[in-house]
């Protein structure tokens, strides 16, 4: 069943939009994250321009998280000190991202820095997390034992100024380096039409050394208004958001969701972290060949003016 | 909305019968005010004042009735691209050509280039009056029908882009590269079909030619132009113009997208939020 995208303006495959909704769903549920890394490039691969791809995923990572936070929530996984610092940094970082966004439209290098963007950010956190999840099940395998080291090691930015309390996250840190991480994050949101969990959860854990528990919820957290925040932008600046591609995806993420936390419940952590890596390195490798293989055209068209 | 192709035939039967009831002396409807301007909203055919006609004197035109199965292309929810049947009547002999030209707009045509073993846009070029769809169809192959001095009127593809605007200054050779790298996307996107359609003629003064729109189609009012040709040469030539724009649901959301930007950003938040809490409250009961 095909059905017209107005703002796209073209036509598109229900059940092709659905099951990208409910694959980036299922990703969702397992491993915490938004799954928008996966589906803006799918979306743009069948043919999304990618302006309209990148703002409607950001509104479908709006009903994503709240779907997910609902549940962190009530189970009390949220520092919401920690998210309201980094969304203090996030909204800034998001909002610039936006007019960076319609700048590099306007001279026609979008699409490049997006793919770039994407092959940079998902190759070095697949190998780190690929490192990181082989390194602990080899050491478990070996010692099973093992004691636990330290909380979190203590090094340059724990010193810097503006140091805040983060009771929930067990954390003694300077609010400069949250803001620093949620602005950074903000950009890529509002450039790749992600949440951000695949580089922000990674950074909560290894830069600033939050508790995993809470690591998932506060991201959420950050993630909700940090996309409803490039939403709003994108559709009042750009007018590139499609709500009816959004609402398909969606749809398809609502349903693949629990899905993947339920598959999520009967696979060991590790395991889950690998095989997210091996994913991400995938897509990583298949935007990477895009960008060296020759172009079967060498031509595009930019926005087309109409004259008033 | 059936009404159309009668009121062509009562148009027509009103323009026939003027100069066998003016008894006194003659006058010549003015163009552009009884037949409305070629691009004006009216229902019935308009004759073209811009092409002259073929005999001096004071010979009629012969009788050139067009129209089309639709009134307007309606891009709604279930739009795939669609095709439209122009269809008409001729005074015989003679052959037809079909020329649909999309509206006019200024493109940007980016082309890649391998830096640092990265393809990327590293040129651009703009042109002005770059039509959005062209479509030509004729009854007999073209190159024939063209040969004498029809040409000039009747633009094919090439003529007509030929004289599209280059914006800024630029080598000759490098802009005939992006012009055929125009007509390349342009090609791809199915807006500027390669093959010349085929328009069929029955009963020797019957004619029809189903127009191919894809489903990426840009909005704006198509200008259709029907040119009947008698040994090279126009002897009628009928514009009518043909809108394409969204329709229902599709137009009211494309509109506020447009119009409302912030109100519909707004929205769109309010929808994502309420089916994912709804959604995620019920799949997790199921």
């Amino acid at each position: 069943v095909e059905i017209y995208l107005p703002i796209a303006e073209q036509s598109m495959n229900v059940f092709v939009l659905l099951g990208l909704g409910g694959a980036a769903g299922l990703l969702a549920g397992m491993f915490g994250v938004g799954g928008g890394f996966l589906a803006t490039p799918l979306l743009i691969f069948v043919g999304i321009p990618p302006a309209v791809a990148v703002a409607s995923q950001a509104n479908q990572v709006v009903s994503n998280s709240i779907s997910s936070l609902q549940v962190q929530w009530r189970r009390g996984n949220v520092d919401l000190r920690m998210g309201l610092v980094l969304l203090l940094g996030g909204m800034i970082g998001s909002s610039a991202g936006v007019s960076l966004f319609t700048y590099l439209k306007r001279i026609g290098q979008i699409d490049f820095v997006i793919a770039v963007l994407y092959v940079v950010m998902l190759s070095t956190i697949g190998v780190l997390m690929l490192v990181e999840s082989a390194r602990t099940y080899i050491r478990r395998r070996r010692n099973p034992e093992a004691p636990r080291g330290k909380l979190h090691t203590h090094y340059l930015v724990h010193r810097l100024p503006l140091k805040l309390r983060f009771y929930k996250s067990k954390l003694y840190i300077s609010a400069l380096l949250p803001i620093t991480i949620g602005f950074a994050i903000g950009i890529l949101s509002a450039i790749l039409g992600v949440g951000g969990g695949f580089v922000l959860v990674p950074a909560m854990i290894y830069i600033l050394g939050m508790p995993t528990a809470v690591v998932i919820g506060t991201s959420n957290f950050q993630i909700l208004f940090v996309a409803a925040n490039v939403t709003f932008l994108q559709a009042a600046t750009n007018g590139t958001v499609d709500v009816v591609l959004a609402l398909l995806l969606i749809l398809g993420g609502v349903v693949g969701a629990p899905i993947g936390s339920r598959l999520a419940a009967k696979l060991p952590g590790v395991v889950l972290r690998g095989l997210m890596s091996v994913l991400i390195l995938v897509v990583a490798a298949e935007l990477l060949t895009e960008l060296l293989r020759t172009p079967s055209s060498f031509y595009s068209l930019g926005t087309r003016e109409v004259p008033p | 909305m059936r009404l159309a192709p009668l009121l062509c035939l009562a148009v027509a039967a009103v323009v026939l019968a003027l100069p066998a009831a003016a008894q006194g002396p003659r006058v010549e409807p003015p163009a552009g005010s009884m037949f409305g301007p070629p691009f004006g909203p009216t229902v019935g055919p308009t004759v073209d004042p811009s092409v002259p006609p073929s005999v001096p004197g004071r010979v009629e035109t012969p009788e050139l009735i067009v129209d089309f199965s639709v009134p307007r292309v309606s891009i709604t929810s279930a739009f795939q691209g669609a095709s439209i049947l122009l269809f008409g009547m001729f005074d015989p002999p003679g052959e037809i050509v079909v020329v649909v030209a999309g509206p006019p707009a200024r493109e940007t045509v980016l082309r890649k280039q391998r830096f640092l073993g990265l393809w990327l846009n590293t040129g651009r070029q703009s042109f002005d009056d770059v039509p959005a769809y062209y479509y030509i169809a004729a009854s007999a192959p073209l190159q024939r029908l063209l040969a004498r001095s029809a040409g000039g009127e009747i633009l094919s593809l090439e003529d007509r882009l030929a004289s599209v605007r280059s914006v800024g200054q630029r080598d000759h050779d490098e802009l005939i590269k992006f012009r055929v790298g125009l007509v390349e996307v342009k090609r791809r996107e199915e807006l500027y079909p390669a093959a010349i359609g085929q328009v069929t003629i029955q009963a020797g003064r019957l004619f029809r030619v189903e127009l191919p729109f894809p489903s990426r189609l840009p909005e704006g009012v198509y200008e259709v132009r029907t040119y009947l040709l008698r040994e090279g040469k126009i002897v009628a030539a009928v514009s009518r113009p043909l809108p394409v724009g969204k329709v229902g649901f599709s137009a009211q959301l494309a509109g506020w997208a447009t119009n409302e930007g912030p109100l519909y950003g707004l929205g769109a938040i309010v929808m994502a939020l309420l089916v994912g809490w709804l959604g995620g409250a019920i799949m997790r009961r199921v």
